[in-house]
This record gives structure tokens, C-alpha cells and sequence, in this order.
């Protein structure tokens, strides 16, 4: 507290040191020279950012700075806006300000040495001119030709100024052509990298009485190597598909998003544009550089949700040892029985609590942009307790014909104190495979693959057997 | 030098900071709880400086906030923090919460200054006279440039001895990993805030040490939960926990924390003989010299403890997984490893048996090794029955009263209800010969040899595999879990042997 009053005492205090021997070129310290900035950031790495300045610009031709912008700025998409303003040409120099750069660009300029004699402390001083800077420096002293610090003396290097064209951060500088001269607004528009965020939810899930309360937050980061000063921000929901991801003229189709089974067709409560769910950000907030920024924008309790276990076999073939089935948790993101909200794409982190009643993780999912009314069945991870074998019992050729038949055994087992049910899942059935017997009615859920619902009693087994007629 | 001092702290105001903003720090966690989530296919011992699993601690602080908008920052999380996991609890009104990975570094320092005045001292070696003048970091990128009163100079490429020093830190710069909340209270508060995060560089191992009695069918079975802690934060006192069981795990885009040292890059300030032929690199700045190097981080610094077998964790079930709490609280010291107790189960029933995986077309003609097996029943009545997380499992004996090591193996995750096989070796003193006699028309027939040059019975298991069947066999062959078995007892310095003649073809 006692050293944020003196802080603001210093502020209050600057101008009156101001006078220092130095001519401060670089923008006041305490302030950005960003204007009025709104950023608005989409998924997939890319922001667009609207920087509102004001300018005191001559009549005519002038070229202007804009330091502070981002220092992943995409060029080619900046456009500067203003009444009465014309750009000529517009400029990213990135030619970063270094002491070599600065020694390449003095070459033909006159610079102060000031030796020190190492015995003495005697300091001699004379100016010299950069005839080359290669490998080494050459200078011309008087009529002189030396090698800078080739008798490895201290020496003292000191320029009369910095090349304009080198600078600390990467700026952009636009020569424009102002139909009146004085202060005015412009607006700077451009794309960068670097800015990106998702959503990050919270779940923590109550098995017992089968309910979730959830917390939604929109993580931000900013890995741009600039700071947002005072920023309107709004984010994005939903992805904007780069025009390199294009193959052959036709759009990559995005990974399939994960945890939906069933892609809900109700609208949330949110502003939209287009397809995209948008979320502004209440207040104007500063991004900093390397920064991970949360604010939350999503908080339902008590919604219903259930536990489930599935098992999915890849092929007909045998596991040594038994496997455990995944761990899933399965709710709706709809109105009615569920989260009543949509979803932007992030992770799911669940936590549950244990015998003291201290929330502990246990498992997360991602997911994609989920539209509200989906439903979502997230594994969290595998079960302990819950084990499948599935063993190839026997398989032989049909009579002469090039067909086989496989019999499946699945065994169930359930080392917990509650009956569960195993959704049981055969893959790799296509083709023309047929189930000719099992010993309980399977689900055909595509050309691929078939389902069993195995009841197992607590802290018993369960035995699934079925046989497939195959053309290999 | 009080002017002075006023003046750098007002230039070193960040433009984060806006407004009448108070900034309160919690240097630490009153209270700690580490839940320690292990690596998927963690074997063997843990290698501290590389360890794949997680942690997830919950922290106990307490704050007081003044009325108004304030920053709580709250310092000491631990290094591998997931920002995007971070939950707070018990503050009203946060407007955001943030996680910035720049700490107070010597680079990210001189960084902070750009465009700001900083002192530059230079001490004479000759005289000792020291010099102190005021300069404005112009870059900071490769290579520092500054400006003073005579113009522009390169740091530190002049041959002097000379340092920048600047009067404050920013505000922003923390010298640990920092969590801050920017919220709004409209009273002053004090209370207690909870702060729930994933960590990475955590994990832990089970690891079975298995004695066998002098009666030879019973074992202690006794097992070590290792949790390491290679962070370079550490948690005293803390109530620790392991889960076992495999979580789903996404992979987080993690802003690693920036610390840096000062990049000091020059025009060739050498003796021409030490000047390298290449041009001096034109515009492009080094990348930042990586973070200090923890992997070289000296074996030395770490602190194994054994805390003995009196203090057993306590199982309990969390969902489908299992949580072991330590009964007492611990220090998870930083980059270290602690061990207790997992489970002890002084009368466990086993067998050994030699096994031989093959099928009926299978020719070994010389005599091959087999594989020792120890198998358990994970039941009550076995001497079992609980659940055994997965680990490495070592068996002893004893010799002339001292411990002699029969083999080491690795089981997996197994339930209450399951067999449990650890394949410990193999055996040169049980081989097994496996011929084919005749492979003719549509018949084959294939003989196995099993010896044994131990000076009593052993246990014997042949796996027969594949869709061959078996047209009539000299032993009687049972079929389990998709394989024919021939499981006979091989009696001391004997051998057994089997005929099968089966299906050539399918």
C-alpha cells in the first residue's frame, strides 16, 4: 500500500525531472503509444485490432510512426483511416536497433572514441570515421587508420545519434498526404498473430445425486510480444478459415469436434454474427505481454449429468490382459436439462469430491464449439474397477467357402460395489460382416460397428459372447 | 538520491497499472494440498528433472483487500502452473484473473526499461573511482543500447566495467511464478481464498517388493508410493495424495515463463587475430538465451527421503479412480522425492510357473528359455484383494538369511477379482525344445520337450495361439481365453514332453 502512494507521488512528480540532460525521444514512459484499442480475437491464432489515434499531422505529405503496434502484425492487412487522409505508402521496418546494426549503418559517419588509459584512468578523446565495419572495425583517426580495440584497450564507442531506420520494436510508419494539417483522429486496423483464446469449463460433478455445476472461463493469451493497453476486447467463437488450409479449392474439413454425439439446433441467449457466437468482454481490460488472462462467461449449477462406461474393440482379435472401459460423463447443453448455453471449443476439466469433501480432478476432454442442445459424452479416463476382455474363442472357415466364422467372448468384470452397465462396442465390421448368434441383442450403430448394453452386478461379471460371419 | 529514487519508480509505472489500483501480495499458501496424478506408462525409477505426470494443489490463503479495485497477486504457485486450470474461491467481485510468465529476470528487467532511464555505473580498475551517469535504454532486443548525455553507446562493448542499475522493479515482475486476480470489492475484506491449479512435473510410482516366506507358498507383499516433486516450488506441510487409474489428459498451450539474462551483443570488439570471418550478422536478434538450464540442475540438490514404512496411505475411491492420502502432513520439498507406505500385505498366496507362448506350427529346434511367472489371485481368501495400481514389482527370496533377488518385473493396474501375472524373467533352467515331426498334406504334428534342472517340481504352461486345431494330443490340452494349454507339472531334474498333430490348414 505505502509503496503505491509513493508510486503515485512519482507520477504526479515526472514532469519536474524531465529536464534532464536527455531530450526523452522515445514516447513519455508512462504511457503507450496506443490510442483507443479494441481487439477482436478469434480461435485460431489471429486477432484483429483497431487502434483509434490522434495525430498532429502538417498539410500535405508527412511520414508518421506507429510504434506499439503488434509486433506480429501482418502487414499487408493494415488500412489507416481518417477524414481527408491519403496514404502514400506505408512501411514494416523490422530492422531491429542492435550495437552491430548500429556500428553496419555508422559506416562513413564520425563517432566519439574516448579511451581509457588502464594504469592511469586518464580518459583521451577523439573522433574517428567508420570506414568499414566487416569482420572488424576500420576507422580513420586524423590521418590515422586503426582497428577499433585491437589492442584491446578499453575504448569507448560513442554514436551521435541512432539511424532512424533502426528501432527497438518492430514499427510501422505510413507516409499519408492530409488534406488539413492539426490534430485529428485516425483508426489503424490490422490483423496480427499471436493473440488467441478458448474456453476453459470447470465441472464438478456430484455422481451420487447425478448433477454438475459448471463455471466457463475465456482464457486469453497474448504471446504477440506487445502489450494491449486499455483494450475493448471481444471474442470470437467459431473458426475463420484461413485461405492457406485450402486444398485443391476445397475448404479442409475442420477435426471433428469432440465429446458431441448430437449436434444441438437450439440458439443460445448470445450475441451472434453470422454463424459466430460472440463474447465482449464487460470492461476494457490490459493484455500484457506473455500473459494468460481469464475472465468468466459461463455459471450453471446443478445441471443433471450421468456416468457411463464403454468399451470399444478395434478389430475381432484378443487383448492379453483384461482392459479397463473408459469413464464418461454424459450431459446436455441444452435448455431444458442441461447447460442452456453454447459451448466455445476448449477443455473440460472435472473434478469430483473426495471423502473430506475436497474437490479432486479427475479426468478432462476436450470439445469443440458445441451448439446449445448438443449431446456431449466426455471420457474422463478409464475406470479402475471396470475391466473388458474380449477373446477370440474360436474361429474357423465356413465349409469350403472363402468365409470364416469368429466367435467373440467378452468378459466383464465390475470390482466396484455398484451394478454398473458396459456399453460394449465391436468395431471393424464393415464390408459385409453379419452377427449370425450372440447371446444378447446387439445395436447395429453403423456399417462398422455393434453394441451390447452389458448389466454386471457389483463386485461381479459378466459374460457377451457373438459370433461374426466374415468374407476374410 | 530519495529524488532519484521517487523518479525511477514513477517511470517504471507500468501501463497495466491504470487508475487507483492497490496491489496486495500473498507471498505464500497458509495451508497446502498436493494430489499427485501419475505419468500413463511410468516404469522404472523417476527421473526428476523429466517427470510426465501431474499435480493438482489446492491452496489456502489469507487475504485482506481494501475497498475498491485491487490486484491480489499471489505469489509462490508452483512453476508448472496450467493458468487456464487456476480456480479461485472465496473472493467476491474478480473481474479477471491472470497469469503472467515474464519473472523478475535480468533480461526481462532490462526489458521492463525500455525507453525509460536507468543509471549506468562505470568503476575505474585504475583508480577505483566510480561513476554513475543517467542513460534511456534505447533496445534491449540483441544487444543493449543506451542513450546518454554524449550520445549513443552499446553496453558492456567498451571493455569497462560497467552495469545498468535501475531503482525499482515493476510491479509486474515477479521472482517466483505469480496468480494474480484484479477484482473489485466494494468494503474492505479479510477472509480466506482457496486457489485450485494443475501443475505439471509432478508424479509418482507404486513399486512391489515381494518376499517370499521360508514355506515357499506365501509372500510378503509389500509395496512403496514414491511421489516426486520436480518443481522449483515447494509444499510444507501439505496433505499429500496419489491417484491411480488413467485420466484423460488434453494437451494445454502453456505460456512457458520467461527469464532471461541481459543480451549483450557487440561489433567486434576483439583483437583482429580473434575476429571470425563471417560478416557480423545483420538485423536478426538472437533468440533470448533459454531459461536457466533446470535439466543440468546437480543431483546433489535433490533430497530422496524414506519416511519408512510406519506411515501407510490411506485408500479411499474417488469416482472410478483410487485416491491414496497420506495420513500426515507432509513437505513435498521442491525437486525431491518422499515415500511411504502404499499397501502391506504380510500373507499373500502366489505361484511361479514357466511359460511358454507359441503356437502349433511354432520350431524351436535348439532348446530355448522361458519365461518366469508370478501369478496372484487379487482375492481376500489369496491373501489379496485390494486394488494394486500399476508398478514395477521386485521378488526376493531368502539365502543363508540374507535377501537374494529372484527377478523383477511389471504389472499393470489390476482390480479386486483379477489374476495378476508378472512376467519376471527368463529362465535359462527351464528350456523348452518345440520340433515339428511331420508337416504333411493336410497334417502337422509338432513335439515339446520341457526340462527342468532345478532340484524340485516346477510349474509349467504352454500357450498354444492361432486358428491351427489340434487333431489329437498325447497330454491332455485345456482351451482358456482363446488358447489351448498344456499345463503339466515338471518334476525335479526331469523333463516332459507333448505331441500334438493337428490342422495344417484352416
Amino acid at each position: 500500500m505505502r509503496k503505491f502512494l509513493l508510486l503515485g507521488c512519482g507520477l504526479a512528480a515526472a514532469p519536474l525531472f524531465a529536464q534532464s540532460a536527455i531530450e526523452p525521444v522515445l514516447p513519455s514512459p508512462s504511457r503507450t503509444a496506443q490510442g483507443d484499442v479494441a481487439v477482436t480475437i478469434y480461435n485460431q491464432d489471429r486477432a484483429l485490432v483497431q487502434d483509434r489515434r490522434e495525430l498532429t499531422l502538417p498539410a500535405g505529405r508527412s511520414r508518421q510512426e506507429f510504434p506499439d503496434v503488434s509486433a506480429q502484425i501482418r502487414p499487408e492487412t493494415v488500412t489507416l483511416t481518417g477524414n481527408g487522409i491519403g496514404i502514400v505508402e506505408q512501411n514494416f521496418d523490422f530492422d531491429l536497433l542492435t550495437p552491430a546494426a548500429m556500428m553496419q549503418k555508422a559506416v562513413g559517419e564520425t563517432v566519439t572514441l574516448v579511451r581509457i588509459n588502464p594504469a592511469s584512468g586518464a580518459e583521451t578523446r577523439e573522433r574517428a570515421r567508420i570506414l568499414a565495419a566487416n569482420g572488424g572495425v576500420v576507422m580513420q583517426i586524423g590521418d590515422r587508420i586503426e582497428v577499433l580495440r585491437d589492442d584491446g584497450l578499453p575504448t569507448r564507442v560513442i554514436f551521435d545519434r541512432v539511424p532512424e531506420q533502426l528501432r527497438a520494436r518492430p514499427t510501422l510508419s505510413v507516409t499519408l498526404d492530409a488534406a488539413h494539417g492539426g490534430r485529428q483522429p485516425v483508426t489503424l486496423n490490422y490483423l496480427t498473430g499471436g493473440l488467441g483464446w478458448s474456453a476453459d469449463y470447470v465441472a464438478l460433478f456430484d455422481e451420487p445425486n447425478g448433477k454438475m455445476n459448471v463455471q466457463g472461463w475465456i482464457t486469453l493469451t497474448n504471446r504477440s510480444g506487445t502489450a494491449f493497453t486499455n483494450a475493448r476486447t471481444l471474442l470470437v467463437a467459431g473458426d475463420v478459415n484461413p485461405v492457406q488450409q485450402r486444398y485443391r479449392g476445397y475448404a479442409l474439413p475442420p477435426p471433428p469436434p469432440g465429446g458431441m454425439v448430437r449436434a444441438g439446433t437450439e440458439s443460445a441467449g448470445r450475441e451472434r454474427l453470422g454463424g459466430f457466437y460472440l463474447y465482449p468482454l464487460a470492461e476494457r481490460t490490459t493484455i500484457a505481454d506473455k500473459q494468460t488472462k481469464q475472465v468468466s462467461f459461463l455459471d450453471v449449477s446443478g445441471a443433471p449429468a450421468d456416468r457411463a462406461y464403454e468399451y470399444r474393440n478395434p478389430w475381432l482379435g484378443t487383448v492379453d490382459q483384461p482392459q479397463s472401459a473408459s469413464s464418461v460423463i454424459r450431459f446436455s447443453t441444452g435448455r431444458a436439462g442441461g447447460l442452456g448455453d453454447a459451448l466455445p471449443a476448449g477443455t473440460v476439466r472435472v473434478y469430483q469430491r473426495d471423502a473430506r469433501g475436497n474437490p479432486q480432478f479427475v479426468g478432462e476432454h476436450a470439445i469443440g464449439h458445441t451448439p446449445m442442445g448438443s449431446s456431449m459424452s466426455l471420457a474422463t479416463g478409464e475406470a479402475f474397477d471396470i475391466k473388458v476382455r474380449p477373446v477370440v474363442a474360436e474361429r474357423t472357415r465356413v465349409n469350403t467357402s472363402p468365409r470364416w466364422r469368429t466367435r467373440m467372448l467378452y468378459e466383464v468384470s465390475n470390482a466396484s460395489a455398484v451394478p454398473v452397465v458396459v456399453e460394449v462396442v465391436q468395431q471393424g465390421l464393415g464390408g459385409d460382416t453379419r452377427i449370425t448368434d450372440e447371446t444378447m441383442k446387439s445395436e447395429r450403430l453403423n456399417a462398422d460397428e455393434a453394441l451390447w448394453r452389458v448389466s454386471v452386478p457389483a463386485n461381479g461379471r459378466a459374460a457377451l459372447s457373438a459370433t461374426f460371419d466374415t468374407r476374410y | 538520491m530519495r529524488a532519484r529514487l521517487i523518479l525511477a519508480v514513477a517511470l517504471a509505472s507500468m501501463p497495466a497499472l491504470s487508475g487507483a489500483q492497490s496491489v496486495v501480495t500473498s507471498p505464500k499458501a497458509d495451508k497446502v494440498a498436493v494430489t499427485i496424478y501419475r505419468a500413463p506408462y511410468g516404469q522404472g525409477s523417476m527421473d526428476l528433472n523429466w517427470l510426465q505426470g501431474f499435480a493438482m494443489v489446492r491452496e489456502t490463503r489469507r487475504v485482506s483487500l481494501p475497498a475498491g479495485e485491487s490486484e491480489v497477486r499471489f505469489e509462490g504457485v508452483a512453476g508448472g502452473i496450467v493458468p487456464q486450470s487456476a480456480l479461485v474461491e472465496g473472493l467476491a467481485g474478480v473481474v479477471e484473473k491472470n497469469r503472467d510468465a515474464k519473472l523478475l529476470s535480468p533480461g526481462t528487467l532490462i526489458d521492463s526499461f525500455l525507453g525509460k532511464r536507468v543509471h549506468l555505473r562505470r568503476t575505474s580498475i585504475a583508480t577505483g573511482a566510480v561513476r554513475e551517469q543517467d542513460a534511456v535504454v534505447r533496445s534491449s532486443g540483441g544487444g543493449v543500447v543506451l542513450q546518454t548525455a554524449e550520445g549513443f553507446e552499446a553496453l558492456r562493448c567498451t571493455g569497462l566495467n560497467e552495469t545498468p542499475i535501475a531503482d525499482s522493479v515493476p510491479p509486474t515482475l515477479s521472482a517466483k511464478p505469480t496468480l494474480s486476480v484484479r477484482l473489485r470489492a466494494a468494503r474492505p475484506v479479510a477472509g480466506t481464498v482457496t486457489l485450485t491449479y494443475l501443475s505439471s512435473g509432478f508424479d509418482w510410482r507404486a513399486h512391489y517388493v515381494a518376499t517370499v516366506a521360508p514355506s515357499g507358498d506365501r509372500m510378503s507383499l509389500f509395496a512403496w508410493l514414491t511421489l516426486a516433486n520436480g518443481d522449483e516450488t515447494g509444499f510444507a506441510n501439505a496433505d499429500a495424495m496419489a491417484v491411480a487409474g488413467r485420466l484423460n489428459r488434453e494437451t494445454v498451450d502453456q505460456v512457458e515463463p520467461e527469464a532471461s539474462a541481459i543480451a549483450i551483443t557487440c561489433w567486434p570488439s576483439q583483437r583482429t587475430d580473434q575476429i571470425p570471418e563471417e560478416a557480423i550478422p545483420p538485423m536478426a536478434a538472437p533468440p533470448p538465451p533459454p531459461p536457466p538450464p533446470a535439466a543440468m540442475a546437480e543431483r546433489g540438490g535433490e533430497d530422496i527421503v524414506l519416511s519408512g514404512s510406519r506411515i501407510q496411505a490411506q485408500r479411499e475411491n474417488l469416482g472410478d479412480l483410487k485416491l491414496y492420502r497420506i495420513p500426515i502432513p507432509v513437505s513435498v520439498a521442491a525437486r525431491s522425492q518422499k515415500q511411504v507406505a502404499l499397501l502391506d500385505q504380510p500373507q499373500s498366496h502366489f505361484a511361479l510357473l514357466y511359460r511358454w507362448p507359441s503356437f502349433f506350427q511354432n520350431q524351436a529346434n535348439v532348446p530355448m528359455p522361458t519365461n518366469l511367472v508370478l501369478r496372484m489371485e487379487n482375492r481376500t481368501d489369496q491373501g489379496l484383494g485390494l486394488p494394486l495400481p500399476a508398478g514395477n514389482f521386485t521378488l526376493f527370496t531368502a539365502r543363508a538369511a540374507r535377501p537374494f533377488l529372484l527377478g523383477e518385473g511389471y504389472m499393470t493396474d489390476r482390480a479386486v477379482g483379477e489374476t495378476v501375472e508378472v512376467i519376471m524373467e527368463l529362465s535359462p533352467s527351464v528350456t523348452v525344445t518345440q520340433r515339428q515331426l511331420t508337416t504333411k498334406g493336410s497334417e502337422g504334428e509338432t513335439e515339446l520337450t520341457v526340462t527342468n534342472d532345478q532340484a524340485s517340481a516346477i510349474r509349467f504352461e504352454a500357450e498354444f495361439k492361432g486358428d491351427r486345431k489340434p487333431l489329437g494330443s498325447s497330454e491332455q490340452l485345456t482351451q482358456r481365453d482363446g488358447a489351448y494349454r498344456w499345463t503339466p507339472t515338471v518334476p525335479a531334474n526331469g523333463s516332459r514332453t507333448l505331441r500334438v498333430r493337428y490342422r495344417l490348414r484352416t
